[in-house]
């Protein structure tokens, strides 16, 4: 838990320190006519500065006391895998959004989120993924008249 | 005053005509939807259903579309409730109890007390417009750059203190989330930040994206990771009792309502994303005060009552500079004024003399708009609540495309769902590793005024920093951030301090 | 039986091409504005597209874009499939701000399809305030250079630049405090954190008319129809007029017969009565300007802005 805590620390540490010196590239100006980097470069190294104190503070704790505080115990075992998969889903949902139009893309991702998710049985999976995607495009596309990508089925 | 008592009836006459009445539940039911879906909130609602007006007369117009304001601002509260997805900006504080209720099984009352204390803080709020309208128009004038920034670096400083447990891991996400607003165009001089010549990072980073992301997506991801056995239990079947809210929630609520409604009411008056801070102070504000502060964050009614009655007043305030001074302090506002004018309704300070019609049979609508909304909500609590029983692994796939449709329909923008993708697998890992969102997003918001704050007033003062402690207003805000900053810090010195005194006497 | 199904094809697609093209407007039109709500450009143009809907046939809907002095919303205007459905409000700054940044876009990038506003710019101070004149103003400026604070509706943004060259024209110096557009400058000065702001109509008319600010300078070559009483800058010795002209353009590309619909349409929704009514409610000077015309000027006006932008930055 620690070593997470320091790892996650230091990502926002250089996550300021690139901040600090991509802003040191542009216009810095004075404080009465600030240039356009002033901004993000005071906000680059006031977020080492907090990180750095957060760091320091992780290594002068004592083991036992971090220990202490750990996580409660787990009620079920969690696994990352539907995370991902999740995550590609609605990144494959986003990639061809505008190609293949909503109402399919809406059809496709739910299939393939709830198949994700356990629902074994296809037919119950294909009529409410149906039923889903038929149901909202109705709605935002023809009762709210918002625009919505039509692609290749021309919807 | 007394003018006022007559203008105000007249009003009522007006707003209670069968039409009126129609338009007014017209704008509500639609606001309430718009405001439902996630991204689509009032302004995009208003500006949709303005060409719907144009046939109408100017009163009965903006009638509606207030209607379509509040509306929004109910229905946003929804989502937030049962899916931590944010329905709009302002619902974001809404999401931290809100949501932890209904996992408990307490959405009933999360949405009930939504409803009713947004209809206290209504009812409230009328009077105070009716009565304070144009003196406090004249206070928010006295608000200019310097007081601005004192203001938010306040806010800021007490927010960090008051959500989760770690004062430095706020601190962090809210410098990150400044950061992030910096992308785009620096609002001062107009030049490309970190935008690297990509066309849809020019605008910045857009804060729908990031709300819907962080909170709604990463809830979404942090109840993936359990195995299918879990996600395909119900939740606990509430019984009927049970969807209203208890006597004690009530009385527990009662302050934290009428807090939330001053606060907002007096923060809707500033310029900016007034909504979206009242919000923020009701909520650090509660927590401050009550008895039981531990449960905030996990469920505590006035985390939610507070702010949606701070939202509420918030939004009833901010008619005030619209109709006072003829200004615009936010979008949804800034929306309004242009449908005034074309209804040939100038606003200003002379609006209220010249079409007194308008402007008071608008309060006594909103008022009216205030109380159909409760009647329109209170009924559909338990269908709202219910929404809950549907098996996680159906319910969570439904509020994925929920979130992408609603993202998109901001800016027709895909980028915007890749952000939002983005940010929900940051919220998912920010879950694991107990740092909060709300700061970040609160930064997000107001980064860019803040700087734009802070160059103005150092343009003003030729680069002289006293120009924010020489004005008292300024002065009181930094003092206060400073005392809350350093409060964590002193406070093992205070109880050490304590102790001693009492061992030695 | 393959050259058949092409065939079909083929006349498919010819056919569907002048049936899209003969159809326009299918849906409704957008208008992209480069600001926030509420400002001038904003205003003006929703009421445009309020009275030009039933000419069009289909509603007009107003967006906005705001962020960068309007680049934001030009890059996206640009951008925008050239079919007609999506128009750009082309105001002045549209060839001031490629002079400033490193934009996508100049003025090239769009066709123009009609000029509808021709505004003067001035400059307003509160009632109270203790210049009551053009002279006393200008006076007090050149006594105490780089201190009258003189807000305005953003960075580099066209009012921006009115005042920086009437700073030129009258030889003084100002203070410029730049706002995130014309609502928040107005707010400004009425709270009295700024001296005086640089405004365009419809900002600030409806306090003028309230009494609660003056115009201290009006930059135009004949005196405003509302206020007959303000005198211009020029009567008063300063030989300087400076305005802001909005009209309507669309992605280059976009077939001439769409520019001609929406030219139509357009010119009908700015002979409107309501949008007269509107106009002179918020003191806009209406000014028709066709296509040819308004590229025509937007050409002039970007050499003109280049030049008066390298000038200003020596």
């Amino acid at each position: 838990m620690k070593r997470d805590e320091t790892t996650v620390g230091i990502v926002i540490l250089i996550f300021g320190g690139v901040t600090t010196l991509l802003s040191l590239r542009m216009p810095i100006g004075t404080f009465r006519a600030a240039g356009t980097g002033l901004f993000p470069l005071l906000l680059g190294i006031i977020l080492m500065i907090l990180s750095g104190f957060f760091l320091l503070n992780l290594l002068l704790r004592k083991e036992k006391e971090l220990e202490k505080k750990e996580a409660p115990v787990e009620a079920a075992p969690r696994s990352l895998k539907p995370v991902i998969l999740f995550l590609g889903m609605m990144a494959l949902a986003a990639l061809f959004f505008n190609s293949l139009g909503y109402p399919l893309v809406a059809f496709l991702l739910m299939v393939a989120l709830l198949k994700i998710l356990g629902l074994k049985r296809w037919p119950v999976n294909i009529i409410l993924s149906l039923a889903t995607a038929a149901a909202s495009y109705f709605l935002f596309v023809q009762w709210l008249k918002i625009p919505l990508p039509k692609g290749w089925l021309g919807i | 005053m007394f003018e006022s008592l007559q203008g105000l009836m007249n009003g009522f006459g007006i707003a209670t005509t069968a039409q009126n009445l129609f338009y007014c539940l017209m704008g509500a039911i639609v606001g309430t939807l718009v405001g439902v879906l996630p991204g689509l909130g009032p302004i995009a609602g208003i500006a949709l259903l303005i060409p719907a007006t144009y046939g109408l007369n100017a009163t009965s117009a903006i009638i509606m579309l207030a209607g379509i304001y509040y509306g929004a601002m109910y229905g946003g509260s929804t989502t937030s409730i049962l899916l931590n997805v944010p329905g709009e900006t302002a619902s974001v504080i809404t999401c931290i109890d809100g949501y932890q209720m209904a996992q408990k099984g307490r959405a009933g009352p999360a949405l009930a007390m939504c409803a009713i204390g947004s209809f206290v803080a209504g009812t409230i709020g009328i009077f105070g417009l009716v009565f304070l309208a144009p003196p406090l128009a004249e206070a928010a004038l006295a608000f200019g750059p310097p007081e601005y920034f004192s203001l938010m670096a306040f806010g800021f400083i007490v927010l960090s203190n008051v959500t989760g447990t770690s004062l430095i891991k706020s601190l962090m996400m809210a410098v990150v989330g400044l950061i992030i607003g910096t992308i785009g165009l620096d609002p001062v001089a107009g030049d490309a930040r970190f935008a690297f010549d990509y066309a849809p990072l020019l605008g910045g980073i857009e804060f729908v994206a990031v709300a819907i992301g962080l909170f709604g997506i990463g809830e979404v991801l942090a109840n993936v990771e359990r195995p299918p056995e879990v996600l395909g239990q119900r939740v606990l079947v509430p019984r009927l009792r049970e969807l209203f809210p208890t006597l004690q929630d009530l009385k527990r609520s009662i302050g934290a309502i009428l807090r939330g409604t001053g606060i907002g009411f007096g923060v809707g008056l500033v310029p900016g994303p007034a909504p979206v801070i009242a919000t923020y102070a009701s909520y650090m504000t509660e927590k401050k005060v009550s008895k039981h502060p531990e449960e905030f964050g996990k469920g505590a009614i006035e985390g939610v009552a507070g702010p949606e009655s701070a939202n509420n007043s918030a939004c009833q305030s901010a008619f005030i500079p619209l109709f006072v001074l003829g200004i615009p302090f936010a979008p949804p506002t800034a929306i309004l004024l242009g449908a005034l004018m074309i209804h040939g309704v100038t606003p200003g300070p002379m609006m209220i003399g010249q079409h007194p019609e308008l402007f008071w049979g608008v309060i006594a609508s909103m008022y009216i708009g205030n109380f159909v909304l409760l009647l329109l909500n209170l009924p559909f609590v338990p269908f709202f609540a219910n929404i809950l029983r549907i098996p996680k692994n159906i319910l969570l796939p439904l509020v994925i495309l929920f979130c992408i449709t609603g993202m998109y329909t901001v800016n027709n923008s895909v980028f915007d769902i890749w952000m939002m993708l983005l940010f929900g697998a940051l919220g998912f890992m920010m879950r694991k590793w107990a740092y909060e969102g709300a700061p970040l997003l609160l930064a997000l918001v107001l980064g860019p005024k803040l700087e734009a704050a802070f160059r103005q007033s150092l343009m003003i003062s030729h680069g002289n920093f006293g120009i924010f402690v020489n004005r008292p207003v300024s002065l009181v805000f930094l003092l206060g951030a400073l005392i809350f900053l350093s409060a964590p810090l002193l406070k093992p010195v205070w109880r050490r301090a304590q102790g001693i005194r009492r061992k030695g006497g | 039986m393959f050259k058949k199904i092409f065939f079909i094809l083929l006349t498919l697609a010819v056919g569907a091409v002048p049936l899209y093209g003969a159809e326009f407007p299918t849906k409704e039109v957008q208008i992209i504005i480069p600001w926030a709500a509420g400002g001038a450009t904003d205003l003006i143009f929703r009421a445009l597209a309020a009275t030009t809907g039933k000419y069009l046939g289909k509603a007009v809907v107003v967006v906005n874009r705001p962020g960068g002095a309007g680049a934001v919303g030009y890059t996206e205007g640009m951008q925008a499939k050239p079919d007609g459905y999506i128009l750009t409000a082309a105001v002045t700054p549209l060839t001031i701000v490629p002079h400033q940044v490193k934009t996508a876009f100049t003025y090239n990038n769009f066709a123009p399809i009609l000029n509808v506003v021709d505004d003067p710019s001035m400059f307003l101070v509160r009632s109270d305030a203790p210049w009551k004149s053009l002279k006393e103003f200008l006076d007090y400026a050149r006594k105490n250079p780089d201190m009258i604070t003189v807000g305005n509706s953003g960075a580099g943004g066209g009012v921006h630049l009115v005042a920086l060259a009437f700073e030129r024209a009258a030889g003084v110096k100002f203070n410029h405090i730049p706002f995130a557009g014309g609502g928040p400058s107005i707010t400004a000065i009425l709270g009295g954190h700024v001296n005086a702001v640089s405004v365009s109509p419809p900002e600030g008319i409806s306090q003028v008319q309230a009494g609660k600010l003056k115009i201290i300078a009006l930059f135009a070559n004949k005196r405003l129809e509302m206020f007959p009483d303000v005198p211009t800058v020029k009567e008063q010795g300063v030989d300087f007029a400076m305005g802001m002209w909005r009209g309507l353009v669309t992605p280059q590309g976009t077939p001439p017969e769409v520019i001609k619909k929406l030219h139509d349409a357009f010119k009908k929704g700015m002979e409107d009565p309501v949008l007269i009514k509107n106009a002179k409610d918020m003191a806009v000077n209406l000014s028709y300007v066709g296509p040819e015309d308004f590229g025509k000027l937007m050409a002039h006006d970007h050499d003109f802005y280049g030049k008066l932008v390298s000038e200003i930055k020596k």
